[in-house]
């Protein structure tokens, strides 16, 4: 019978050291960690990768298109001007891309969403006009964000092809499934 | 009035013929800058790091731009500037910073707005002219490296231009 208390002992003690010494790993690493952020973000080859697949995408047509793909601060991360184009148009595509990643939705449903006589589901108005007086916001479609497990991490930007604003968000949709493995 | 309608044309023509030739220049197009693009990365892939590119045209407007996955904040700025530097002096920006120095003839260039005297911007050349010029910030080999690797952007970019051909 004493010998059965102590095992018991033995293995409470036991359990205890143990249970004690995950959590204080647990809460070194915690500290640790705790000195920095890491944020996923589009990287170059991701860039160039969904910039390709815009192109490709507006091939169809003949379309000469200006792509810009911004990372998850808005900032530019790669950017090219179509052949004919003007460093304004390269910009527009810009600003289309920082729409889209920063309001991590297409900019045609954000315009939707941002008109003057938006209502919500239940008919309520959605007064969010005042987001398309936002500098580097544009209220032309063309920009569709790149979302990773929900999480914006960039947004690329379309401007130039012949179908007109509609047709870049598609050229600019294609951009983006031309990675769509890599965002599950 | 038929006549003088066919002698009009006739000299017309021929005011086209003896009109001095507008200059041909080869365009730097998006897919010469794609191209530079991609064998700066080549190159930045061999060299182990991450550097940031630009390619202008001959107005010194950007083409293509590319920011390094961790580059600091000055790189895009600065491989602009060096890009620029190489397309307004049509050397490349060490040979410019080089020439350039203080007490040299040229060392009031320096003062001009946006060109910078730092390695990593070559100009992008067909045959004797420059169509554009390519910029890198943020590879290893410090200006000499940034030089390399602008250099094979450039001449990637320049493989794809079509010479322009002798017209005599």
């Amino acid at each position: 019978m004493e010998k059965l208390v102590r095992g018991v002992a033995l293995v409470a003690l036991g359990a205890f050291v143990v249970g004690a010494g995950y959590g204080l790993v647990q809460q070194m690493v915690k500290i640790s960690m705790l000195q920095s952020l890491s944020n996923n973000d589009i990287s170059v080859e991701q860039a160039m990768l969904v910039a390709e697949g815009a192109i490709k995408g507006c091939k169809k047509d003949n379309s000469v298109i200006s792509v810009a793909v911004v990372d998850r601060n808005g900032a530019v991360r790669f950017l090219l001007r179509g052949d004919g184009a003007s460093p304004e148009m390269a910009d527009n595509a810009r600003r289309k891309a920082y729409t889209a990643r920063t309001f991590r939705q297409n900019v045609s449903t954000w315009i939707e969403h941002t008109a003057l006589d938006a209502k919500d589901e239940k008919g309520k108005p959605i007064d969010l006009n005042g987001q398309q007086y936002l500098e580097n916001t544009i209220t032309e479609p063309g920009g569709v964000p790149i979302v990773r497990n929900g999480d914006a991490i960039g947004g690329v930007g379309v401007t130039g092809s012949k179908g007109g604003p509609m047709a870049d968000e598609a050229c600019a949709q294609a951009g983006v499934d031309a990675i769509a493995d890599e965002l599950l | 009035m038929f006549r003088i309608s066919h002698l009009f044309m006739v000299a017309s023509a021929a005011a086209l013929l003896m009109a001095p030739q507008a200059y041909a220049q080869t365009k730097l197009t998006s897919e010469m800058a794609m191209a530079a693009a991609r064998a700066v990365q080549t190159y930045a892939k061999n060299d182990g790091s991450d550097p940031s590119t630009v390619v202008l045209d001959t107005n010194g407007d950007i083409v293509l731009q590319l920011k390094g996955n961790n580059a600091a904040p000055h790189n895009i700025g600065l491989a602009e500037r060096k890009a620029y530097t190489a397309n307004m002096f049509k050397m490349k920006s060490i040979e410019w910073r080089d020439v350039s120095m203080p007490g040299k003839d040229r060392a009031d260039e320096r003062k001009m707005p946006k060109v910078i005297p730092l390695g990593g911007g070559v100009p992008i050349m067909v045959g004797n002219e420059v169509i554009g010029a390519v910029g890198v910030s943020g590879t290893r080999g410090g200006q000499e490296g940034d030089t390399a690797g602008a250099q094979a952007g450039a001449d990637a970019a320049a493989a794809l231009a079509q010479r322009p051909v002798a017209q005599n």
